[in-house]
């Protein structure tokens, strides 16, 4: 139970230091970070029930990311729709595309999932450039933002924190019931999974298609931070950067991918030279964790823990129990 | 419209070539490798850079092209496909050879910066040859040669016999004595110096550029995966029908379409023929 209370404890710190992080953060631009922390989070949450449970390895959600920021663009921005009835509506844009993207790829196995939605993130780039009568080409387009009390920044900072605090609740609630095992059923091997009942095609499918939802709704909270999107924003290396941020934080967790997005997002920004070096970064980031420690840093946490508490190494080796067995056989002579 | 077909072809032998590359190191190990696109990409970026900036001779340039494409291949196999296959997860190789992949375009990119650049003329010709002109033929006639010395060393040579079996069954080609470890390796290396040399054949045609790779990775994937996977011919035949396709395309909606026409071809042939044109059925998974 102490364990329990504990965690409860910590959990609740840091609920309260997200939500009063407007008032310690140093500066603006902490607060502009940790918003984009969260927008990216609201994408990664989903895309962690694809990745992470469902082990289907889905390299280009940047690709759903870019059409939920261009919905909310188009529809709040070039048509003036309500901003929060924009941002439903690109959760269902998100939602529609990642069905259409997911109803022939599903089907495919590993590497070729992965090269369609690779395939995927590049047309959304080709069609935002070529359908510029509706996209601005590749000038781009301005976005707009959220009504009063969300205008400012420490506005928009809570309204992004409160999305990504009802995603992540609804993940870590398909996670952690049935849904969840039958996803990690899938991930572990889809031939027992299937005989045991699960609907491969049509689980894998429902969960893309909410990881389209919430990609769609984080996109359009991304462009609306951004303010101003174009296709250039929306890159190829911004998918791999999510599916990094998940691998790196262990699959089948959800507190790992987070750390790792937290992590991989942030440093950048503070060591500068990683910056220069980009998507080079992330994939020697994926290389090192992916030879080394394939459950994730998240797993190598928990094993240092072990040991610096110094709790011991449970050996499986069996000893043959000397005394015992002498009493025994003197038992058994001195019966007979 | 006679234009049109002769770039068609053009690109579409450099779609082949990243097929067979596929092909090559798909037969000994059953890894696609996401950095097949990125061997061509280096052997096209520095022949560029051998010959047009150290100013090498050509020849000299074309085994140094080779020698990198083959070097990183060898890498791949040593860094990304052998621990992983070590330890036997289906995934894992994946994302091994995505972030090697990674890893070498943004190094290019860093270095080389992220502007095509063109490549030298390797054979002296005018500049206003039009469909004669170089950079279509090589890659072309580059493309038949490298398949058919591909089939002869199959058929022809020891090692071409050890590849087979490998590909086969690799329990049963080790219980028959072979290092199938050391084919493996051989094969990425194969696979590298093909790579290197097509890239550098084609790289008049696709220039001296960072972002190749990526772009080479997926059409060389769909190609193979519309041939056939495992098949020659079928590397041949789906490169030769995607790069006609997306230049037809191009000739008639504009070059904006690219990828989604390809993607289109791709998807249309695995609803209807999901083994590809030329590949073995898959059995299975039970």
């Amino acid at each position: 139970m102490s364990t329990n209370a504990r965690n409860l404890a910590l959990a609740a710190a840091g609920a309260l230091a997200l939500l009063t992080l407007p008032y310690w953060a140093k500066d603006l631009y902490w607060l502009h970070l940790a918003t984009l922390i969260g927008a990216y989070w609201i994408l990664i949450a989903g895309l962690n029930l694809v990745t992470g449970y469902a082990g289907q390895l889905s390299i280009g959600h940047v690709g759903l990311l870019a059409v939920g920021a261009y919905g909310f663009a188009i529809l709040a921005g070039t048509h003036g729709l309500d901003p929060f009835l924009s941002l439903l509506l690109c959760g269902a844009l998100g939602g529609i595309a990642g069905l259409l993207l997911g109803l022939p790829s599903l089907r495919l196995p590993g590497f070729y999932f992965a090269m369609a939605t690779m395939a995927f993130a590049l047309i959304v780039t080709e069609l935002s450039l070529a359908l510029g009568g509706l996209t601005g080409g590749g000038t781009g387009l301005s976005v707009p933002g959220f009504p009063s009390p969300m205008n400012s920044p420490w506005g928009y900072y809570w309204l992004v924190l409160a999305v990504a605090a009802g995603v992540t609740w609804l993940t870590w609630n398909v996670a952690r019931f049935m849904w969840g095992r039958a996803l990690i059923a899938i991930r572990d091997s889809e031939v027992a999974a299937a005989s045991a009942g699960i609907g491969l095609f049509r689980l894998k499918l429902t969960v893309f298609v909410f990881s389209g939802i919430t990609a769609g709704i984080g996109g359009g909270l991304f462009a609306s931070l951004q303010s101003y999107i174009t296709p250039d924003t929306f890159v190829f290396e911004i998918g791999l950067f999510f599916f990094v941020c998940i691998i790196i934080g262990g699959r089948g967790t959800i507190l790992g991918p987070f750390i790792g997005t937290v992590i991989l997002t942030a440093l950048p920004e503070i060591v500068a030279p990683l910056a220069k070096l980009g998507a080079f970064f992330y994939g020697l980031m994926l290389l090192i964790v992916v030879l080394l420690i394939p459950e994730g840093v998240g797993r190598l946490v928990e094993v240092l823990i072990r040991r610096f508490r110094g709790e011991p190494h449970r050996s499986h080796e069996v000893k043959p129990d000397l005394p015992r067995l002498a009493s025994v056989l003197a038992r058994k002579e001195d019966a007979a | 419209m006679l234009a049109v077909i002769v770039s068609g072809l053009a690109i579409g032998a450099v779609y082949a070539a990243a097929a067979l590359a596929y092909n090559v190191m798909f037969s000994t190990s059953k890894v696609l490798s996401v950095t097949t696109g990125h061997l061509f990409m280096l052997g096209s970026v520095f022949g560029a850079w051998f010959i047009g900036t150290l100013g090498w001779p050509i020849p000299l340039g074309l085994l140094g092209a080779i020698a990198v494409g083959a070097a990183f291949g060898w890498l791949t196999e040593i860094v990304a496909v052998r621990r992983v296959l070590a330890r036997s997860d289906e995934h894992l190789w994946l994302l091994s050879t995505l972030a090697l992949a990674t890893m070498g375009q943004q190094a290019v990119g860093l270095w080389w910066g992220t502007e095509p650049r063109p490549f030298p003329r390797l054979i002296e010709q005018d500049f206003a040859s039009g469909l004669a002109d170089q950079k279509y033929w090589l890659p072309i006639g580059l493309v038949l040669v490298l398949a058919l010395g591909l089939e002869l060393f199959y058929r022809g040579t020891l090692w071409g016999k050890l590849f087979q079996a490998t590909s086969e069954d690799a329990f049963a080609a080790r219980a028959r004595g072979i290092a199938t470890d050391r084919v493996r390796s051989f094969s990425y290396l194969l696979a590298g110096a093909l790579g290197g040399l097509a890239g550098f054949a084609a790289g008049q045609l696709t220039f001296a550029f960072f972002a190749l790779g990526l772009q080479l990775t997926l059409f060389g994937f769909i190609a193979l995966a519309v041939g056939g996977l495992g098949s020659n011919l079928g590397a041949l035949v789906g490169g030769t029908a995607l790069g006609l396709l997306s230049s037809v395309a191009s000739y008639f909606f504009g070059g904006e379409f690219q990828h989604t026409i390809a993607v289109g071809l791709l998807m249309v042939v695995l609803l209807v023929k999901p083994e590809g044109l030329f590949g073995a059925k898959r059995v299975r998974p039970v």
